[in-house]
């Protein structure tokens, strides 16, 4: 039997992906593994993997084409098969939605004759043999792997999958009959996921909304188009989404207070000299004020938060994760410092320039980019004094930097030259109340004031 | 601590119940003259004369009615049968009668009794004599169900039983009578209905068993040990009310459950953790729970084929290394 591929839900927030490129030939071998093609999500651009064996009998569209989860992309089968009936389905449900096509397309399609189709088995039939099933009759996306088929895992390893953002998809079961086991996702967890993110609620990649700064151009020769069009790509609409939703469900405010930097560019500079020397990473301006900022994100509570309306809580994370906005050609990304109130400087460093580095190269996994608790954006390069940022949700604040400047400043009644940053932070009035915001930036200007308690 | 045997355990609880309380008495085929069938109330019709200490006819029915009309009207009873496969013929009065009664009645009348006698299978006794009944009568409400393992706990179960004012059916065992270990000689000395007790320590895989079984439990762990694991032992020691917190508490530590029962599977006191485990803590579990029960059929006669019938070390020590996916 033929088997259809479709588009795999390969983030939280996707909805469609574009197939940017085939790596294999119609008529080629597939083996399960093989990397059937590049597919760009709305956040990054991931490999699409074959889980079945036989030959790709028909690639359903092309490069560039942009189709929603769900949807037949390619087929898989034995040389020579009948797919018509396969592919009269893949035009009919088009236009239709992503789980109507899962169904449509699963259902006629059963797996391969060794797998009686066991998905329809186990929502089907009352598990009363005491077997560990679950009857979640509707995909899930964290329990099926990329063909919408369940995920045999213990209800432990499930929970720790989902605390530590791990696919469950991509782990390698040792159990009976592949069950995916507690030491399965502790190993996985241990080649390389990073510490884990405290919630599971839908996570919020998008960062910090900032002006774009397009130079218009006033030279239009006249006889051509008067504009160009673009395509909207997956990450514009996940920027455009989330941001509209943020600032129309979360009632911003804003507080802006000036910094005396001064002891903190100092205290960098004599670091660096002692990094250079050393050969460790060098600090940036920025790394110290993620490290202010989670130092202070752990005594105010409610500025490490979110407001989750749907579960009827606010929920105080134990733990701070800090998203950092990164500018990419595409659009922005947060890649996430996990645990940097426990993490020195210079490991705070060396993780964002990494990780900022893996995001302009699109390369990012989706648990590097998920799970923020707090983020900010710096847009202090670019000579900005101060800006406002929108939330990035579901947090409840978000700090906007500007630059750090010399400016005449009055010290014991007398003008003195000074450096001075102003930072902006963004609170969502439904958690964070005036007072509780200004307490919390006096915290992070406390740290940069006094920077030596950063080294602590 | 004194070293006494199961039998002399209990032997202690009742009398020194009933030298502190005059309401409370003994009956049973042959507990007086005799002293019991197998010897648990020794020498207590010299102490406390036939008055208290009464030999019944052999009419379960008959006399396990009279001790609830007696617990009605004021008295402690203490119904001794001479093995639980015999209060079968008594049903009525346990199942329907003592744990009924208070709530027909409006709370007008209480039932303050204690049926008493060996449980379970006990060797080559035959398919009649070897039911296990602690799933059987954990069923209805209203009867509370021990089932001590060792002599300290059955001292102590036991004077908590007969203070009690509900009906308990209190399960003993004939091949643990001779059992020796130490017993709290600690003045009034009483352990609460439905605690239960840690017996071992262990991160690897709980085990839950009572009665017989907690001992295989215990050695089975031994064995474990050998290989490597900790294996966590709980005795719930009181059937219903069941301790479950105790056990879901190990459970969240361990991920892994065993539970031992020798009762036949189908549902059995094995069932009932099984499901209040899942229930409460389905996301701490690695593995299914099993269970190490005696097969669905009646008891075999035959030693060999008794053998095979009954739960044992090695074949909860194969049941642990499944859920450590050791094997």
């Amino acid at each position: 039997m033929a088997t259809p591929i479709e588009m795999p839900k390969l983030s939280d927030t996707m909805e469609e992906g574009v197939l940017s490129a085939w790596l294999m030939d119609e008529g080629d071998q597939v083996s399960s593994g093989d990397i059937l093609a590049q597919v760009e999500t709305d956040k990054a651009t991931m490999d699409l993997e074959a889980f079945d064996e036989g030959v790709l009998l028909k690639k359903v569209i092309g490069e560039g084409d942009s189709v929603p989860i769900g949807q037949l992309i390619a087929v898989i089968g034995e040389e020579g098969e009948d797919i018509s009936d396969l592919l009269d389905e893949g035009d009919d449900d088009g236009a239709a939605d992503a789980e109507a096509a899962v169904e449509d397309a699963t259902e006629p399609e059963p797996e391969p004759e060794e797998e009686p189709a066991p998905e329809v088995d186990v929502a089907d039939e009352p598990a009363g043999d005491g077997q560990l099933r679950e009857r979640t009759p509707e995909p899930v996306p964290a329990g099926t792997d990329a063909e919408g088929r369940r995920i045999k895992a213990s209800p432990l390893a499930r929970r720790i999958a989902q605390e530590h953002d791990v696919d469950l998809a991509r782990v390698d079961g040792s159990g009976p009959e592949g069950r995916i086991v507690r030491r399965d996702v502790e190993a996985r967890i241990e080649e390389g996921e990073p510490a884990p993110p405290p919630e599971r609620e839908e996570r919020a990649p998008e960062p910090a909304p900032q002006p774009t700064a397009e130079a218009p151009t006033y030279e239009l020769p006249d006889d051509e188009a008067p504009y160009a069009s673009e395509d909207i790509s997956q990450m514009r609409k996940t920027i455009a989404r989330r941001l509209a939703q943020s600032k129309y469900s979360a009632p911003h405010f804003y507080l802006t207070v000036d910094i005396d930097v001064e002891d903190a560019v100092a205290l960098r500079e004599d670091l660096n000299e002692l990094a250079e020397e050393q050969g460790r990473a060098k600090i940036s301006f920025n790394d110290l004020i993620t490290k202010s900022c989670a130092l202070a994100l752990k005594d105010h509570p409610y500025v490490n938060a979110a407001y989750l309306p749907d579960e009827g809580e606010i929920r105080k994370y134990n733990r701070v994760h800090m998203g950092i906005a990164v500018a990419i050609d595409e659009g922005l990304i947060t890649p996430v410092v996990r645990d940097a109130d426990r993490k020195g400087l210079t490991e705070i460093a060396r993780e964002t320039r990494e990780l900022a580095e893996r995001a302009r190269s699109r390369d990012l996994e989706p648990e590097e980019f998920e799970g923020a608790t707090f983020t900010t954006s710096n847009l202090g390069m670019f000579g900005i004094e101060e800006f406002t940022a929108i939330i990035n949700p579901p947090n409840s604040a978000i700090l906007a930097i500007g630059e750090i400047r010399d400016t005449p400043v009055v010290e014991d009644g007398e003008v003195v030259p000074g450096k001075r940053m102003k930072v902006t932070l963004s609170c969502d009035h439904r958690v964070v109340d005036g007072a509780t915001g200004a307490q919390f930036l006096d915290s992070v200007r406390s740290y940069l004031e006094e920077p030596m308690n950063l080294l602590l | 601590m004194a070293t006494l045997q199961f039998r002399e355990a209990l032997r202690a609880a009742m009398t020194e119940e009933m030298e502190r309380d005059d309401d409370i008495f003994l009956i049973g085929e042959e507990v007086a003259e005799y002293d019991g069938a197998y010897k648990v109330s020794k020498g207590m019709l010299d102490q406390f004369g036939s008055r208290r200490v009464i030999d019944s006819p052999i009419s379960e029915l008959g006399f396990a009615g009279l001790g609830i009309g007696a617990a009605m009207n004021g008295l402690r009873p203490i119904v001794e049968f001479m093995t639980f496969n015999f209060s079968f013929v008594a049903f009525d009065q346990v199942i329907n009668n003592a744990p009924n009664m208070q709530y027909m009645s409006g709370g007008q009348f209480t039932v303050p009794i204690v049926f008493r006698g060996p449980n379970g299978a006990a060797g080559q006794l035959g398919a009649t004599h070897s039911n296990s009944t602690e799933a059987l009568y954990s069923t209805f409400p209203g009867l509370k169900v021990v089932a001590p393992s060792i002599p300290d706990d059955g001292k102590g179960l036991l004077k908590t039983a007969i203070r009690d004012d509900d009906p308990v059916v209190f399960l003993e065992s004939e091949l643990m009578y001779g059992m020796k270990d130490e017993v709290s000689d600690a003045e009034d000395y009483t352990i609460p209905i439905g605690s239960a007790r840690v017996a071992r320590e262990g991160d690897d895989v709980t085990l839950v068993a009572h009665s017989k079984s907690y001992h295989i439990a215990m050695d089975a762990a031994d064995e474990l040990e050998e290989r490597g694991y900790e294996a966590e032992v709980i005795d719930p020691r009181t059937i219903k009310p069941l301790d479950i917190e105790t056990i879901v508490e190990s459970v969240v530590k361990t991920n892994r459950l065993v539970v031992i029962d020798e009762s036949n599977p189908f549902a059995s006191v094995a069932s009932e953790v099984t499901h209040q485990v899942q229930d409460r803590a389905f996301d701490y579990l690695d593995a299914p729970i099993l269970r190490v029960t005696a097969p669905d059929t009646p008891a075999p006669y035959a030693p060999n084929l008794m053998d095979a019938y009954m739960p044992g070390v090695d074949e909860t020590v194969d049941k642990c290394l499944q859920v450590l996916y050791a094997k």
